[in-house]
C-alpha cells in the first residue's frame, strides 16, 4: 500500500460520491437534482461555491441537456461527471446512446431506483437494467466505500486509450444512496497519482477549433459497420482491464473488489448465489451462517454488468450443483430476472445445471436475511436432484 | 460615382474573403437559401468556429453523409434534442480550458421552435456563451414538409393537408423570435439573404456579442421544393418577406429591440404569397386574415421598438 492512512469520516453514499468526483478534478460538471441522487448534486455545487471544484457548474434544465452537455465537454476534451436517477436516466435515453457512439469518457453516478409507469419513489435496479444495451460500461458497488473508489478507478477505466468508452457506476438508492457509513477518503495526492497513468496516454482524438474534423458525422454503411464493431471490441477489453485496474488500486490503496465479480467461499461450494449491490452484503452473512450449519455455499457478487463478465462467471459458476440468482428488477417478456436470464445463457459452459431465478427487493423491498437464506435452501435442494421452482417472486410468495 | 460604387462593393466584398468552408456539389436543393447561408456565415464569423448541428436539411451536408462533398468545419453532429445543450458543453470547456473557439448553433426552425425549444431556452437563460442560429424554412423539411410551430396558418404541407375538409395549418405560427426577445439575450437579431450588408453586420455584432453571452439569430429562408416557389425566386421571396413586414429585420442588445432595415411603404402580404403554392388554396377571407396576423406582430414589435426608445432617453436624461 502506497497511499497515506487516513481517518475514516462518516458520510452517506450520495456524499461519497459527491466527494469522490470532486477528488478525480472534473472540468465540466452537469447534472439534474431527483431522488434520490439529489444529495450529489446538492454537494458538488457546495463544493463549487466553496471553491473546493474548479469545474464548470451547469445548472441545468433537464437530463437530456445534463448528458449532452457532459457528452459534447468530453468530446472537446474534458473531464466529466454527472449524476442521475430512474426517470433522468430514462430521459437521457437518446444521449445515453450518443454517448457511447461518440465514445465519450462520461462518469455517470446513477442512484438506483424503479422506473416511469408505476410512480415508484423506491429501490430497485429496473433503471440500470433498461439502459443496458446502450453501450454504456455498467458497474454495481455494494457499500459506501466501494462508491468512492469505483468511482475513482470509473476514470481508469472510462479514460483509457484503449477503452475511450463512458462508465456508470450504479448504487442503491435509499439502501445506500442515504445510509451514513464511516469511510476512509483518499488524499487528493493519492488520487491524483492515481490517475496519473492517464496523462502519459496518447491524447484521445478531440474537437478542435480550427481543425475540420467531425464528430457524429460519416455514419452510413461501412463507416456505422466499424464504429460499432470497434464500440463491442473496446467493450470486450473492458472486462480484463476492471479486473487489471482493481489490483492496481488495491496495491496502491489497500482495498479491492475482485474486479468483474467478487467470489466468496466459492472455490469449495457446491451452490452459488449470485447477487449484487447492497443485498451481496447481506448475502454475505447468510452464507456464513449456512455454511456453520454445514452448507457448502458461496456468493457471486456480480459487479460488472455490461460488458457482461462471461468467462469470470464461467469459472466461478463451473461444477457448482445449482445456482440461485437474485434480481431486483424485473426482464419484460422473460419469465426470469434479467441477471438471470444472462447466466443462463452460460449454460454450454458452466453445464445444465438447475439456475433458479428470484425477482426481490423490488420498490424498497428488503432482500433481507430470512429471503436470502430460503434462497439457499431451495437452491440446495434443487442441487440434489429434486424438482424446483424455476421464477420465484419472493414478496408475491409471501403476500399469499 | 464610380468611388461611390467601389466602396459599396468592397463592403460586401471584405466578407467574402475568407476562405470558401464548403466544397462544391453539395446536397442542398437547388436554389435553396440554406447553402448560401450556410456558406456566408463562416466567411463572417472565421476559423475558429465550431458548428453544432443536427438531423435537419443542413445534415446532408454537415453531417457529411455524402462523402464526395463536404465542409472543413470543425462540426459536432448531435440529437435534435441536444443543440443548445451540446454547445454548452464545448463553450463552457473551451472557456476553461482558454481555448479560443466561437460555438455556433445552426438548426431548423423545427429543432429550435419544438423539439429542441427547452434546450435553446435554458442555453438563453443560463447566458451561455453560443451563438444559436435557427434558419427558418417554416417546417420541417428534411423530412419532406410537414407542419411545425413556425408554420403559418393556413400553409399547406404533408401533415396538413388541403382536402374536402383540411385547410391547411389551422393554428398561427409560434412567434419564436418574441420568445427569445423575453429571453433578453445579450445580442439577438433577424436576417435574411437578400440583404447581404445587414446580415454580415448582424454576424460580426454575434461574434463580438457573444464574449459576453448569449447570442440568438433568426434567419429566413423560404424552402423552394415545400413552398413550391420557382428555384429562380428564393431571393425574391426573402425579399418580400421583408419589403411586406412578414418578416422584419432588427435586433436587440439585452432585450432592447430596434429595427435595422425600415420599410417605408410596405407592401401586401399578397406580394408575398402569390410568389409559392403553398398558400394558393387560401380564399380572400384567409388572406386578410393573414394581413392581420403580419400587421399585428409588426405593430408588436414596433411597439416594444418604440418603448426600447423612450427607455433609453429616460436612463439618459436620468
Ligand atoms: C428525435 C428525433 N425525432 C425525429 C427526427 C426526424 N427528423 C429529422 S430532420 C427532422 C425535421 C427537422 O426540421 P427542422 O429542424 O425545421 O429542419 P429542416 O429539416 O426544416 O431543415 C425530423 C423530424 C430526428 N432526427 N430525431
Ligand atoms: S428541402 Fe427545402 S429547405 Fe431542404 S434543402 Fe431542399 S429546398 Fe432547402
Amino acid at each position: 500500500m502506497k497511499a497515506k492512512t487516513v481517518k475514516p469520516r462518516v458520510m452517506t453514499g450520495n456524499g461519497a460520491a459527491a466527494y469522490a468526483a470532486m477528488l478525480c478534478r472534473p472540468e465540466v460538471v452537469a447534472s439534474y437534482p431527483i431522488t434520490p441522487q439529489t444529495e450529489v448534486v446538492e454537494q458538488l455545487s457546495a463544493f463549487k461555491a466553496d471553491g473546493v471544484l474548479d469545474a464548470e457548474m451547469v445548472e441545468v434544465e433537464g437530463e437530456n441537456s445534463a448528458m449532452n452537455i457532459v457528452c459534447a465537454a468530453s468530446i472537446a476534451g474534458a473531464r466529466v461527471f454527472t449524476a442521475t436517477s430512474s426517470y433522468g436516466l430514462v430521459y437521457m435515453y437518446d444521449t445515453l446512446l450518443q454517448t457511447a457512439g461518440f465514445r465519450a469518457p462520461v462518469v455517470m453516478v446513477n442512484v438506483n431506483r424503479e422506473t416511469p409507469g408505476i410512480q415508484a419513489v423506491s429501490a430497485g435496479q429496473q433503471d440500470m437494467i433498461s439502459t443496458r444495451d446502450s453501450g454504456w460500461i455498467q458497474i454495481i458497488v455494494e457499500n459506501d466505500q466501494e462508491i468512492i473508489d469505483q468511482i475513482i478507478m470509473a476514470y481508469r477505466i472510462a479514460e483509457d486509450f484503449n477503452i475511450q468508452l463512458p462508465i456508470m457506476v450504479n448504487y442503491d438508492g435509499y439502501y445506500l444512496s442515504y445510509l451514513a457509513e464511516a469511510v476512509q477518503i483518499p488524499d487528493q495526492t493519492d488520487v491524483d497519482a492515481f490517475l496519473a497513468p492517464l496523462k502519459k496516454q496518447p491524447q484521445r482524438p478531440r474537437l478542435v477549433p480550427g481543425e475540420a474534423r467531425g464528430c457524429g458525422t460519416h455514419g452510413m454503411e461501412m463507416g456505422y459497420v466499424e464504429a460499432r464493431y470497434k464500440h463491442c471490441m473496446a467493450l470486450d477489453r473492458v472486462k480484463n482491464h476492471v479486473d487489471k485496474i482493481d489490483k492496481e488500486f488495491g496495491e496502491y490503496f489497500g482495498r479491492s473488489y475482485g474486479g468483474q465479480i467478487e467470489e466468496y467461499k466459492c472455490a469449495d461450494a457446491d451452490i452459488v448465489i449470485v447477487a449484487s449491490g447492497s443485498a451481496a452484503g447481506t448475502a454475505r452473512t447468510v452464507i456464513d451462517s449456512k455454511r456453520a450449519e454445514g452448507l457448502k455455499v458461496g456468493l457471486v457478487k456480480l459487479r460488472l454488468f455490461r460488458p457482461f463478465p462471461e468467462e469470470r462467471l464461467a469459472q466461478a459458476l463451473k461444477g457448482k450443483k445449482a445456482i440461485g440468482v437474485i434480481d431486483r428488477s424485473v426482464s419484460f417478456g422473460w419469465k426470469t430476472g434479467p441477471m438471470c436470464t444472462e447466466i443462463k445463457s452460460l449454460c454450454s459452459k458452466i453445464g445444465p445445471v438447475p439456475i433458479l431465478s428470484y425477482i426481490d427487493g423490488l420498490a424498497n423491498l428488503d432482500i433481507n436475511i430470512p429471503h436470502i437464506g430460503r434462497v439457499i435452501d431451495e437452491v440446495a435442494v434443487a442441487a440434489k436432484g429434486k424438482p424446483y421452482q424455476e421464477v420465484t417472486w419472493i414478496p408475491m410468495e409471501e403476500e399469499r | 460615382m464610380v468611388e461611390k460604387a467601389t466602396k459599396k462593393k468592397n463592403r460586401v466584398f471584405d466578407y467574402f474573403c475568407t476562405e470558401e468552408k464548403f466544397s462544391g456539389g453539395v446536397a442542398w436543393c437547388a436554389g435553396c437559401p440554406l447553402e448560401l447561408t450556410a456558406r456566408f456565415i463562416p466567411k463572417v464569423l472565421g476559423d475558429k468556429m465550431v458548428f453544432v448541428g443536427t438531423p435537419s436539411c443542413s445534415a446532408p451536408v454537415l453531417h457529411g453523409q455524402n462523402l464526395g462533398s463536404w465542409h472543413k468545419l470543425p462540426y459536432l453532429a448531435c440529437v435534435m434534442t441536444g443543440v443548445g445543450s451540446s454547445a454548452t458543453g464545448l463553450t463552457r470547456y473551451y472557456q476553461k480550458a482558454g481555448i479560443d473557439a466561437t460555438v455556433v448553433c445552426f438548426n431548423g426552425d423545427g429543432c429550435s421552435s419544438d423539439i429542441g425549444f427547452q434546450v435553446l431556452s435554458g442555453a438563453a437563460e443560463r447566458n451561455e456563451k453560443i451563438i444559436y442560429i435557427t434558419y427558418d424554412n417554416e417546417g420541417y423539411m428534411n423530412t419532406g414538409n410537414q407542419r411545425s410551430s413556425s408554420t403559418q396558418k393556413g400553409a399547406l404541407t404533408t401533415t396538413t393537408p388541403v382536402g374536402k375538409i383540411g385547410k391547411g395549418k389551422p393554428t398561427i405560427s409560434k412567434n419564436l423570435t418574441m420568445l427569445m426577445l423575453m429571453h433578453r439575450p445579450r445580442y439577438m437579431a433577424t436576417a435574411t439573404l437578400s440583404h447581404l450588408e445587414d446580415f454580415a453586420k448582424k454576424l460580426q455584432k454575434a461574434k463580438e456579442m457573444v464574449k459576453e453571452g448569449f447570442v440568438y439569430l433568426h434567419v429566413f429562408s423560404p424552402c423552394p421544393v415545400g413552398w413550391r416557389i420557382d428555384s429562380n425566386l428564393s431571393i425574391e421571396v426573402c425579399r418580400t418577406a421583408v419589403r411586406t413586414n412578414y418578416f422584419p429585420l432588427w435586433e436587440a442588445y439585452d432585450g432592447k429591440p430596434r429595427i435595422t432595415v425600415e420599410v417605408a411603404a410596405p407592401k401586401p402580404i399578397t406580394d408575398f404569397t402569390k410568389l409559392m403554392r403553398k398558400f394558393s388554396h387560401l380564399k380572400e377571407n384567409d388572406i386578410a386574415a393573414f394581413q392581420a396576423e403580419v400587421d399585428r406582430r409588426f405593430a408588436l414589435l414596433k411597439t416594444l421598438c418604440d418603448a426600447a426608445k423612450a427607455e433609453e432617453k429616460t436612463t439618459v436624461q436620468s
